[in-house]
């Protein structure tokens, strides 16, 4: 129980006990707190395959997928695509296989192209999490660690925080999770989910070195709220983000949607500064050249 | 399956090995016997716990029908409520299989093809979020345990917003040992909100005594279903019944 790990290397190609579908494990991709996620190749196809330390809780995970899938239109993560057991060393393990979702982790993502992206990722986020509310779950888990952005589009990957509106959230993460901050409880709620994105947020804008000097302060909300004032990224989107911690949203489009408005006054604003500036500074060179012009031309006359 | 079950468990949080009375383990089988799950979690510093400590509380998990780890203080919090919620669901999947046995003769649930096993362990979930729970949290006050009981205390409060988090209702009550005059004292009896307030260090007898064995048969006792010899009901049982009179909410609770 003390490690989430599995005891043994798994196999570098095994068989389903049941639906027989062969798999070829090409490398390891991550851990997840029910169990390890391989890359594989399964009949030609790219899969992520997930093997559980602990069956139950792998099994509901799929059971999860499956049912966020019932919807086809509004898909909202990998495609469920088997489940299955494996025998190794004299013992079975569960597994299930599942769409190969390619992409870089959002925190990675954004500390590559920029805290531009950020609310324009959020925003994405926001519509997923939008789809999975009406279908009536909260995700959960919401952290960078469980997205992944491919093609400028956020994809949620691990669902094993999903969990039924009104009931209690399966899994959660202490930086993102509204009752370590003393927010209210865990009870799944929209505004749970809500929560969790605004200290993603955060997080993001702060970037690993800042956020991790912050973990070890005390967890309050005042804490967040002098963060967000500090930083100025952070400062122009204070309205949505501490709404969100206040609990003040009751949908995650009502989030979206002032989170949008901030952004659109915010570009309105920005050009005419920066043209404002780029013209200060050929105006400024200007002065200078034409002040080295003056000093060289009165050298000459000197001489 | 529309029965609502109760399910009981002792949780002892530890970092050291018990040197005095009764085995833990023995008092853990004990527990067990009486439809109550122990689960252990073993709290380290710097230090690595010693190999026999370790064994120990694996021992103590496994005889009393639970769970074990063993963490650093920084991690109880978010162990204690996994430790809980992992030991709840196999207890209902113990008896959801023992079930299903029944009608399925020989073949177990493990022998159903995955499709179904996913119906049964969406099954499993829905009655462990529903279920009535009774928590003991059995608190190693010894000295060694100074240190860690900041974090402690706030994984007892942490783990009070998650049992009110479920559906089903909970209870909880919190105990530390060794007692001041018996084996344990009851520092917040069956409660279904804990406040903050409660400080666990106030308390401390610095003697070098883990009675972890006798503890647990100690916090056995506190449990309504089990029956008792006259003087343990008295000892243990009236706080019990005068905090329900007050709706068992208890507020700004020091000792």
């Amino acid at each position: 129980m003390s490690s989430n790990r599995l005891p043994l290397p798994v196999p570098v190609t095994f068989s389903g006990k049941w639906n027989q579908k062969q798999y070829t494990i090409l490398k390891e991709l991550g851990s997840g707190a029910n169990g390890t996620v391989y890359f594989a190749v399964c009949n030609g196809r790219k899969v992520a395959v997930k093997i559980g330390t602990d069956p139950f809780d792998l099994l509901m995970e799929a059971n999860m997928l499956k049912s966020v899938q019932a919807h086809r239109q509004e898909r909202i993560g990998p495609e469920l695509i088997d489940v299955d057991d494996l025998m190794y060393a004299g013992r079975s393990y569960s597994y299930y296989a599942m769409e190969y979702v390619k992409g870089e982790r959002l925190d990675e993502y954004v500390e590559r192209v920029g805290a531009d992206w950020i609310p324009v990722l959020m925003v994405q986020v926001l519509n997923r999490l939008a789809v999975l509310h009406r279908q009536g779950w909260v995700f959960g888990d919401v952290k960078p660690d469980n997205i992944l952005v491919w093609n400028k589009q956020v994809h949620l990957i691990d669902f094993g925080g999903v969990s039924q509106i009104g009931r209690a959230v399966r899994q959660f993460t202490e930086d993102y999770d509204r009752a370590s901050w003393q927010a209210g409880d865990r009870r799944a709620e929209r505004s749970y989910d809500l929560f969790a994105v605004a200290v993603m947020m955060i997080c993001l804008f702060l970037g690993r070195q800042d956020w991790d000097r912050i973990r070890c302060q005390v967890r309050h909300l005042p804490t967040l709220c002098d963060i967000i004032r500090d930083n100025k990224g952070l400062s122009l989107y204070s309205e949505p983000i501490i709404k969100a911690l206040y609990g003040k949203y009751v949908t995650a489009e009502e989030m979206k949607r002032e989170l949008l408005e901030t952004l659109r006054s915010r570009v309105q604003a920005t050009p005419a500064r920066k043209d404002g500036g780029t013209l200060d500074f050929w105006i400024g060179s200007l002065f200078v050249a034409s002040l080295l012009l003056l000093a060289s031309s009165l050298y000459y006359l000197w001489m | 399956m529309n029965k609502t079950a109760t399910l009981r468990q002792i949780l002892v949080v530890t970092d050291g090995c018990s040197n005095v009375g009764i085995s833990p383990v023995a008092a853990a089988a004990l527990a067990r016997e009486q439809n109550i799950t122990v689960n252990v979690i073993g709290v380290i510093d710097r230090d690595e716990m010693s190999e026999q400590g370790e064994r120990e509380i694996r021992e103590m998990a496994k005889a009393g029908g639970g769970l074990s780890d063993i963490v650093y203080p920084a991690q109880l919090s978010q162990t204690v409520q996994m430790l809980t919620r992992k030991a709840m669901t196999r207890t209902i999947q113990h008896v959801v299989h023992q079930e299903l046995k029944e009608i399925l003769g020989d073949s177990s649930v493990v022998d159903l093809p995955p499709e179904k096993r996913v119906q049964v362990a969406g099954m499993v979930d829905e009655l462990g979020e529903r279920s009535h729970l009774d928590v003991v949290m059995l608190i190693d006050t010894s000295s060694s345990m100074k240190s860690k009981l900041k974090a402690v205390q706030q994984a007892i409060h942490d783990f009070s917003i998650s049992l009110r988090s479920r559906s089903g209702t909970s209870r909880m009550a919190v105990c530390s040992f060794p007692g001041k005059q018996k084996h344990l004292d009851v520092r917040i009896p069956w409660t279904e909100q804990v406040d903050k307030a409660l400080q666990l260090g106030s308390n401390l007898t610095m003697s070098g005594v883990t009675p972890t064995g006798p503890a647990i048969v100690e916090a056995i006792t506190l449990f309504e279903h089990v029956e008792l010899p006259a003087h343990l009901a008295d000892h243990y049982r009236s706080p019990v019944q005068r905090n329900q009179d007050d709706e068992g909410l208890l507020q700004d609770h020091v000792f």
